[in-house]
């Protein structure tokens, strides 16, 4: 590669993000029995489950509605109706997603309408159709999982009652993270309804009888009276407000919205339960206090090899603040923090961490990998496609966040709560060690004994 | 186990009747005594789960994206590119360092604003920039759905890009909502290789003494073409070009000059291999370098179109001392795999070979089919002329081509040709059923709710397919062994690769997880009797 970087390029090389509606399935998958149609041709909606599949190591169906040459002249109302009206009949689901595309997009599909006109056809009273608007040139696929959680709210929520529980509406977290949440939930003993819930939906224990939707996952009725919450505690603090769930329960119920970051790292973590305790007046308990004192034996333990750490952080805005919290506080420098979407927020909320980190949205591999090696980073954080840094660069990547498809457990890693943030935690220290070790020798042979001859530039395919 | 008409029949009856009777064309029984008819490449039904993709993955990702010295620019918003970045395992290595691109995904990563005002000039930039970052010997375009809907004129652009820059780009319109699945989109990239790239070498002939050929229809999964390959330059042939598994520009426009055309998956590149017969007066033959016995097969047909008695001997030679190297290895994993079952649904080839495999290792394949082939795929290239088109086939333009005035040289004499063609699938292909016994099932198009029931119905040992229906069948209970990225293993073609596919297979079927899937409370009450300390 050429060494000058060039910052105002069209060209995008090695992506760091996906399209709007593979974000947008997600949340579908952690709501009970419900399936999601992609509206557009069926390319799209198999590459998505495609990659789906990888990371979770699930299955994922996804319905499309298959439009054809002949659809984008004369629209696709007809399609999509067959799609929802085939999906019913094999799937029997209770509740049906609509996801746009591009080509749905850029044809002008009045989704709503077709679904709508569908329901009155078919005399459907009960089944909610959510349409969600996820063009694939509208932003990535982290906008994509924020706009459907923030439809199913829209289109669901009622306000009854005035009721007791919490709302916590999460991004997108491993499956094994959501599981930890709800531990500490039930440790905090907080009734709560939370959004979305695909912890069993995409990590499904091996049963005998297979089935092709389960009642697995967020319940609809919960969903329904989420207005009704005492608060909602949305991990959400990097997402924009047209696009907040959470934001709109508060201006439309009035129900008090406490974003908060993902807890990872420890103050995040502290940051939860405070919260928690505040909302139910109930104590943090001694088994979370034990748990909290083991990871800052951890961090007592670790801060020295990590102190040489320098970390390059990449992915979703969301989990790319949370691990960037937990790089400083164990001294893990950050130097380069990225995010493929296009937003100003990570930046602002990442700037008093670490000022001095190159703080790109809407980057691309190829601009974090020339920050990278100026900058001498030494552990890269992020999902596979960071691979690339180690193949080109040598720089280590723990595998962190969505997708993971070069490495098995994607779905199993766990990252929050104190426990989770200890794993973590050793697993960023202890890949610094291998490189460390591996390096060793090496180091020590070149600063002794080891003339250095003039370094030939990278070239592109190297 | 077996399935027979009327379990077919009540397994349909749990769809919606206007989609029973669409799926019943696509599935049937086989019966020799019968002449039978599939449907196939027609438009799957929304709301079904199929497996198919669209004509830009088979355009850039199946044809297009191995082809290591050139880089490939999707045209498009952010989604396309990345999901075709790499994810068919084609592996390559290059003699010219810095060369091989195929680790890039490059995109013009289109913008709502680029979507109303278009996206020409994005276009163009991206060109000119993707020239000056990797100089590559070519570049492609590939075109995804909103670039047609938008009407950006991208042929204009590359002619354009290709007078400033003065190296090959061409221009793909393959959109993803033309044609019925990636089929169309390996048509579309099949013309454009044929108008622009092939034939646009210097050379006139291939190096003295060899006999010179092409292999046509092999990605280099897992290193397959490679495994072919070591084979073949044992023999003695010289191989001009791959198309287009660890294939380059470099030799693919000198791909005219071979004496004979290797075809292995018969869909994505049937249209180059006719075409190439008629410009250059090539014939092309039909091959399966999966399984021990169809790649000995293979090799003697070749050894027989050449017509040389010192090949036909140095091809025997070869054969017996690699089959000495591999069936002592073979030996125990045809132990293990000896009387199982398979499903076979693969995308338009592996489905039929990967059945030859199989039975090498003493499996029966009892389901077995295709994701996009045509019906000639499965009867055979006789019924081409009963195919009638429909408003998805007939929006890809055919290329028509005429045979060459200086180029074209008949590489064999009419009447040797006819005779051979008796004896030898030359410009012939018998497609799938022929070769399968009776009383198999054979599913066009295969989708999630039928993979459940078929399991249901005929309980294989393995189930081969890809990663989208691995996971259900998993579920299930039953192994799986993917065959469109090998699970990260291969090669599994030629004699090694049998070797290598037979090893996998039995570490599969002999894993002792499967023996976990009962708990023990489920089968005996614990602690029957009483357990002494320290006894164990
Ligand atoms: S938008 Fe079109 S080209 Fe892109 S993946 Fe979808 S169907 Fe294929
Ligand atoms: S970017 Fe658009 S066209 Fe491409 S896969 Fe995503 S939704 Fe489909």
């Amino acid at each position: 590669m050429e060494k000058e970087i060039i910052y105002s390029r069209n060209v995008n090389e090695n992506p760091c993000n996906m399209c709007m509606a593979m974000g947008g399935i997600i949340p579908f998958k952690g709501i009970e029995e419900s399936m999601v149609i992609i509206h557009g041709s069926q390319g799209c909606s198999t590459y998505m489950r495609r990659h789906i599949a990888e990371h979770f190591n699930e299955p994922i169906d996804v319905g499309s509605s298959s439009l054809n040459e002949k659809g984008t002249i004369y629209g696709g109302g007809d399609n999509l109706k067959k799609a929802i009206d085939n999906i019913i009949k094999v799937y029997n689901p209770a509740i049906i997603g609509v996801l746009t595309t591009c080509l749905a997009e850029t044809i002008g599909e009045d989704i709503d309408g077709i679904a709508s006109e569908y329901l009155k056809e078919k005399e459907l009273n009960n089944l909610p159709i959510i349409t969600v608007s996820t063009p694939g040139y509208g932003n990535t696929h982290a906008e994509g999982y924020w706009a459907a959680v923030k439809r199913i709210v829209t289109n669901l929520a009622i306000k009854k009652e005035k009721g007791s529980k919490v709302n916590i509406i999460i991004p997108q977290l491993s499956p094994a993270d959501i599981r930890e949440i709800k531990r500490l939930l039930q440790l905090m003993e907080v009734q709560y309804t939370l959004l979305p819930d695909f912890s069993d939906t995409l990590d499904r224990p091996f049963e005998r009888s297979y089935k092709k939707i389960t009642k697995d996952g967020t319940k609809i009725k919960d969903i329904v009276e989420m207005p009704d919450a005492v608060a909602t505690i949305q991990m959400g603090v990097t997402i924009e407000e047209n696009y907040s769930p959470g934001k709109y329960l508060e201006d439309e119920f009035g129900v008090p919205l406490y974003n908060t970051p993902i807890p990872i790292g420890l103050e995040n973590t502290d940051v939860f339960l405070s919260l928690l305790s505040q909302l139910t007046g109930k104590e943090v308990p001694e088994a979370l206090k034990q748990e909290r004192g083991r990871l800052l034996d951890c961090m007592i333990d670790s801060h020295k090899y990590n102190a040489q750490g320098t970390s390059a952080i990449f992915g979703e805005p969301e989990l790319v603040f949370a691990a960037t919290k937990m790089c400083c506080e164990n001294g893990i420098k950050p130097a380069v923090v990225a995010t493929g979407s296009k937003t100003a927020k990570l930046a602002e909320l990442v700037k008093p961490l670490c000022g001095d980190a190159s703080l790109l949205d809407e980057a691309d591999f190829v601009s974090i990998r020339s920050i990278s090696t100026e900058m001498k980073v030494n552990v890269a954080i992020g999902n596979s496609d960071g691979k690339y840094l180690t193949e080109k660069e040598g720089i280590p990547l723990v595998r962190f966040g969505f997708p993971i498809h070069d490495r098995i457990g994607g779905q199993r890693l766990l990252s929050v709560g104190y426990i989770g943030t200890t794993m973590f935690l050793d697993r960023v220290t202890n890949t610094l060690l291998e490189n460390k070790y591996n390096n060793y020798r090496k180091e020590m042979y070149q600063k002794f004994y080891w003339e250095p001859k003039k370094k030939t530039l990278a070239v592109p395919g190297s | 186990m077996a399935l027979d008409e009327k379990n077919l029949e009540a397994m349909l009856d749990q769809y919606p009747a206007k989609v029973k009777r669409n799926r019943k064309k696509h599935i049937l029984i086989t019966n020799s005594k019968e002449e039978q008819i599939i449907e196939a490449n027609t438009r799957t039904i929304p709301g079904i789960i199929t497996n198919r993709g669209c004509a830009y993955a088979g355009c850039k990702g199946v044809v297009l994206g191995p082809l290591k010295d050139i880089v490939h620019i999707t045209h498009g918003p952010i989604g396309c590119g990345y999901y075709s970045w790499l994810t068919r395992r084609n592996k390559a290595k290059t003699e010219e360092p810095g060369k091989n691109f195929l680790t890039y995904c490059v995109s013009t990563d289109m913008q709502e604003s680029d979507i109303v005002f278009g996206g020409e000039k994005k276009l163009s930039k991206v060109i000119d920039e993707t020239v000056s970052i990797f100089k590559p010997n070519a570049i492609t375009i590939n075109a995804t759905c909103p670039v047609g809907l938008i009407g950006d004129d991208i042929q204009a652009v590359a002619k354009e890009a290709e007078k400033k820059h003065g190296i090959t780009i061409m221009a793909f319109s393959c959109e993803g909502y033309k044609g019925v699945s990636q089929s169309a989109g390996h048509h579309i990239a099949n013309n454009g290789l044929m108008d622009q790239i092939i034939g646009d070498g210097e050379l006139e002939e291939g190096p003295k003494g060899k006999y010179c050929i092409n292999i046509l229809g092999e990605y280099n999964i897992g290193g397959d073409s490679w495994e072919i390959e070591r084979i073949m330059k044992k023999i003695g042939y010289h191989i001009q070009a791959v198309m287009s598994g660890d294939g380059s520009y470099e030799e693919l426009k000198n791909a005219h000059v071979a004496d004979l055309n290797l075809v292995m998956c018969h869909r994505s590149i049937n249209y180059i291999a006719e075409m190439l017969d008629k410009k250059y007066g090539t014939p092309w033959l039909k091959v399966n370098f999966i399984g021990v016995q169809s790649t000995i097969n293979t090799l003697r047909n070749m050894a027989l179109y050449f017509g040389d008695q010192k090949l036909i001997d140095k091809t025997e030679e070869v054969i017996s001392s690699e089959l000495a190297k591999i069936e002592p290895q073979l030996e125990s994993y045809k132990k293990i795999c000896a009387g199982k079952t398979a499903f076979c649904f693969v995308g338009g080839s592996r489905g039929h070979h990967y059945q030859a495999l199989y039975q090498d290792l003493g499996i029966e394949t009892t389901l077995a089919g295709y994701e996009f082939a045509h019906r000639d795929d499965y009867e055979g290239r006789d019924i081409i002329s009963e195919i009638k088109g429909d408003a998805d086939s007939r929006n890809i333009p055919d290329l028509e081509v005429t045979p060459d005035d200086k180029r074209f040289r008949l590489k064999i004499s009419p009447e040797r040709l006819e005779k051979l063609k008796e004896q030898i699938p030359l410009s012939n292909y018998k497609g799938m059923i022929p070769e399968m016994k009776d009383g198999r099932v054979v599913v066009d198009d295969l989708n999630h709710f039928e993979t459940e029931e078929f399991i249901k119905a005929l309980n294989p040992d393995i189930f081969s397919s890809g990663i989208k229906d691995k996971y259900i069948v998993q579920k299930m209970g039953i192994p799986s062994k993917q065959l469109h990225n090998y699970d990260y293993s291969g090669p599994y073609a030629g004699f090694n690769g049998a070797v290598n596919f037979a090893k996998d297979l039995s570490m599969s079927f002999e894993s002792p997880t499967w023996n976990f899937i009962i708990p023990p409370w489920r089968e005996t009450p614990l602690l029957e009797g009483s357990i002494e300390e320290g006894e164990a």
